[in-house]
């Protein structure tokens, strides 16, 4: 049943909720921890807490599948989510805020400082997307269009994130920011590596905060994908100078220099660390 | 009933017709009278405002008011009735870990949360407990101090 009020809803199903949303102007609120700050609060909310299908936290063979609605600390405490995962959420904010924020707003807020998002990006996560006339299935590299501007439809919610399981477990997670809790990341890097009788399998690298949008560029990481480890050393300084072109910074509170600089050594150690 | 809505607040069923959109923290403060919600920031970087929704740690001033839709919540004024709260209170008392007084509220209710959720916490989990918190005055240790300290003298309640 929906409850209604003078200028929100609360639907108790996705399917309440999707036709609610099909017929009006309705701003989604999940934990309200970007809404609630911007100026402009004018408008009518959509809540979307009490959703069931937005708070299941799933698996099959291959994927891990997360409701978009799920809060940083539930997904702390669930024994599905993965490491890499973990690492980002558990360094957000405080408690109170990760008890709040979801990662359906962390991804439709549409910054390129999300925690959650960067590891989405790094994992090849794709979005289900849901509206009226149905769902459909997005890589989130292509939901993201811009600054601030999304592929969802008027009609549509971000309802699920599917995670591929495969290459979770060698991973490296670095957020520089000016203080541990609070205060959004200035700059994020995540990447995710596997090697296999000395070829390396699986490359990844992702880096937050640095430009319009989360840096993923999978046809850079090829560079490093099937190379054994001494090939990978030779082919080391010209993957770094690729992504030292394909990093573009934004001017930002931190010197656009400083945050490519930055980007640039995470890197650097991040294939330290892998033996590289 | 149309356009309203109803919400546990302190262990009482209570009915809410007003604005969706509305921050709880005004709607505590200014409907309810409850002031033991402070409001600091606004921005979710103090505390002060902190209220327990569903057994969970929340800043009230990044809740509107239709998230509390068939929720429970909690303050201070509810708070101090429980046995926790003296628990609390007392080793507050011990160590005085209350100085101005204004963060306290907030304090408490995530001394509550952490004990709730680990009734034996390292002084770490304490500080990552308490670390939305912020306090002008105590420089924290005290604080530290007196939640470990509950969390010994009142072995059982948690
Ligand atoms: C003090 C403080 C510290 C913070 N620190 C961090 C940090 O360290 N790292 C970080 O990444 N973020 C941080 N944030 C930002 C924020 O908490 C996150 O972005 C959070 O994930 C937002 O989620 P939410 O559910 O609260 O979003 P909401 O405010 O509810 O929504 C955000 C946006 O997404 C839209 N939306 C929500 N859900 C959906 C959906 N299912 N489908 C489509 N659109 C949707 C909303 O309409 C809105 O435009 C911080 C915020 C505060 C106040
Ligand atoms: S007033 Fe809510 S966190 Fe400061
Ligand atoms: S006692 Fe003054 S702010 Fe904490």
């Amino acid at each position: 049943m929906v409850t209604i009020l003078a200028n929100g809803f609360v639907p108790e199903s996705l399917a309440e909720c999707l036709e609610l949303k099909a017929k009006r102007s309705l701003t989604p609120y999940a934990g309200g921890t970007d809404l609630m700050i911007e100026e402009d609060r004018g408008g009518q909310y959509l809540f979307l807490h009490k959703i069931p299908e937005l708070k299941r936290i799933r698996e099959d063979d291959d994927n891990l599948y997360f409701g978009a609605a799920c809060t940083f600390t539930e997904l702390l405490e669930s024994a599905l989510a993965p490491a890499i995962l973990k690492a980002a959420l558990s360094r957000i904010a405080a408690p109170a805020i990760r008890n709040t924020g979801t990662i359906g707003g962390n991804i439709g807020n549409g910054s390129a400082k999300a925690d959650s998002a960067l590891i989405f990006f790094v994992t090849d996560s794709a979005l289900k997307l849901s509206g009226s006339k149905g769902e459909r299935l997005v890589p989130i590299q292509d939901f993201y269009l811009g600054r601030k501007k999304l592929d969802l439809q008027p009609d549509e919610l971000i309802s699920e994130v599917r995670m591929p399981k495969k290459w979770l477990s060698k991973y490296d997670y670095q957020k520089i920011g000016a203080r541990k809790s609070l205060a959004i990341s200035r700059l994020s890097f995540a990447g995710l590596f596997a090697e296999e009788n000395g070829a390396i399998t699986h490359c990844a690298v992702a880096f937050g905060a640095v430009s319009d949008v989360i840096i993923r560029r999978k046809d850079l990481d090829s560079l490093l994908i099937g190379k054994t480890i001494p090939d990978a050393k030779a082919a080391k300084s010209a993957y770094i100078k690729a992504y030292e072109e394909a990093i573009v910074p934004i001017r930002g509170r931190v010197s656009a220099e400083y945050r490519k600089e930055t980007c640039l050594n995470l890197l650097k150690d991040f294939l330290n660390k892998m033996g590289i | 009933m149309a356009d309203s809505m109803t919400f546990i607040l302190n262990g009482k069923e209570t009915v809410y017709s007003g604005s969706a959109t509305a921050r709880l923290l005004d709607v505590l403060r200014n409907e309810y009278n409850l002031t033991g919600v402070k409001c600091g920031c606004k921005e979710g970087e103090c505390g002060a405002c902190s209220v327990i929704l569903d057994g969970r740690l929340v800043n009230s001033c990044m809740t509107a008011m239709g998230r509390v839709a068939g929720s429970g919540v909690v303050t201070i004024e509810g708070y101090r009735e429980t046995e926790r709260f003296k628990a609390l209170d007392k080793a507050y008392a011990s160590v005085s870990a209350v100085q101005c007084g204004f963060c306290i509220p907030g304090m408490v209710l995530a001394s509550e949360c952490i004990l709730s959720k680990n009734a034996h916490p390292t002084e770490e989990e304490i500080r990552e407990g308490i670390s939305g918190n912020l306090c002008r005055c105590t420089g924290y240790n005290a604080i530290v101090k007196a939640i470990g300290i509950a969390a010994k003298e009142g072995d059982g309640l948690w």
